[in-house]
């Protein structure tokens, strides 16, 4: 079985787990309640979380899509998730400033640890509050410009919607690693 | 769409950097006050390619003409030329001192109250409002001629701060690193503290270590790394906070943790385009 991650990360309320959920074909599994199942209950653990779904698209092939936990903190979760991901993308609610620095955050912790492919989403584009895509990749720190990873406007409550971001991500994917050859 | 939130959310520091890394040109305004039970005032705030060109807390066009007034700078002889500036295209300080009625000097001490000091004290505002408009007209009798650079006035407007509660929860953590992101600081004007900051980020030491090297509070650390971030020479490095000393429960995350990285075959990803373009075409109708 040939499996490819991809890690979808960004500051609570961006859509993580919505982002999931739209394209997986299974129903979205939360780690932390999986862990405290009776298997699970026998053995000493350490509770993680995340959202976990899956796409699987031929007999021996499968997308794995891996939301990184919710709190603010980064723990080890947050190591393993970004080492093991072919690709990740970055979900920013352009109508939430106050999360832009941690999303910031989040892109730096990223990158020291990863030379994935990544791309960022917009979420949240349509409300009145909603800053432009200029702004919010310069609040990010991506300037000058011509430095962003590609952007996509995503409705994580729709599947064609996240189905898109993805393609662009694989599209994004499959450039760099021709890039490598 | 214009760009506005709450100075709690998106300080004034991260603003001026926005304003200067994006070269923008056009008007903030900031509604704020030093008491939450005062009324709050009005600061206008004219950029133009990213530098501060004036400042006022009104939108009469009279702020600049109002400070050279009270220094009594012109005589009566003078007026008539005030109304002439006031007509031209060219920013009124600048006009001025072309035509001799203002030395360099006073248009500097000008310039340095009516933005320096001025825009300074905004950064002691605990809470406020913030609006940022493009395409709007300059003032140009609000004007000098003279620019600043936002992340200058950042550094002086951060410096004199007493009170960062309400930037606490924008500090870097204690337990991250800080990573320089250029080799050359001699363009900021920065002090001996910020320096030394500066010089350990180099050897990748958490704010924590810095604060003991140093025998500082991590507090100063932590705003002195704040304002080293703001101006661009330094990043912050988040650093994984806890490691798992049991194992890791469930399958998901077994398998995730002994998941090879080996990269994904061309044919692959060729298949799931296909198939990721069948979906987005298949629910969009």
């Amino acid at each position: 079985m040939e499996i490819m991650r991809l890690v979808v990360t960004g500051p609570v309320g961006a859509g993580k787990s919505t982002f999931i959920r739209s394209v997986s074909e299974i129903e979205v599994v939360d780690t932390d309640r999986r862990a405290t199942d009776e298997t699970a209950a026998l053995k000493p653990r350490t509770t993680v979380a995340f959202d976990f779904g899956r796409l699987q698209f031929g007999a021996d092939s499968a997308l794995h899509l891996y939301g990184t936990p919710g709190q603010s903190r980064f723990d080890f979760m947050w190591d393993i998730l970004i080492r093991k991901a072919h690709a990740y993308i970055l979900l920013v609610a352009a109508h939430r400033p106050d999360e832009f620095h941690y999303a910031r955050r989040i892109l730096t912790f990223m990158k020291q640890r990863s030379q994935a492919p990544m791309i960022i989403g917009l979420t949240h584009t349509d409300q009145p509050d909603a800053w432009n895509e200029e702004t919010i990749t310069a609040a990010l720190g991506f300037f000058p410009p011509q430095t962003c990873p590609p952007i996509v406007i995503v409705n994580a409550t729709r599947t064609e919607s996240v189905a898109q971001a993805v393609l662009t991500l694989v599209q994004h994917l499959m450039m760099s690693q021709s890039c490598l050859v | 769409m214009a760009m506005k939130g709450r100075l709690s959310e998106f300080s004034l520091a991260e603003i001026f950097r926005l304003m200067e890394q994006s070269q923008k040109t056009g008007l903030l305004t900031i509604r704020a006050s030093h008491e939450t039970s005062q009324p709050l005032q009005n600061f206008y705030i004219w950029f133009k390619q990213g530098q501060i060109v004036a400042a006022a807390n009104r939108l009469d066009s009279r702020g600049l003409a109002t400070l050279i007034h009270q220094r009594e700078w012109l005589g009566e002889q003078s007026k008539p030329l005030l109304v002439e500036a006031l007509q031209s295209d060219r920013p009124l300080g600048l006009h001025l001192k072309v035509k001799g009625s203002l030395t360099a000097e006073q248009l500097k001490l000008l310039f340095y109250t009516q933005v320096m000091r001025q825009v300074c004290s905004i950064f002691r505002f605990p809470e406020g409002w913030f609006s940022f408009e493009a395409q709007v007209h300059l003032p140009v009798s609000e004007m000098t001629g003279l620019t600043a650079v936002p992340t200058e006035v950042t550094l002086e407007g951060l410096r004199a701060l007493r009170d960062w509660s309400a930037l606490a929860h924008k500090l870097p953590d204690p337990n991250s690193m800080l990573v320089n992101t250029t080799r050359d600081q001699s363009q900021f004007h920065i002090n001996q503290m910020e320096r030394q900051i500066w010089e350990l980020a180099k050897s990748k030491e958490t704010l924590l270590t810095m604060a003991t090297t140093l025998q500082q509070s991590i507090e100063k650390v932590q705003q002195i790394a704040f304002r080293l971030i703001l101006v661009g020479l330094v990043e912050e490095v988040p650093l994984v906070i806890a490691l798992p000393n049991e194992p890791l429960t469930g399958d998901l995350s077994h398998e995730l943790s002994t998941a090879s990285s080996q990269q994904i075959s061309h044919s692959f990803l060729q298949n799931l385009m296909g198939f990721l373009s069948g979906r987005t075409v298949a629910q969009a109708h």
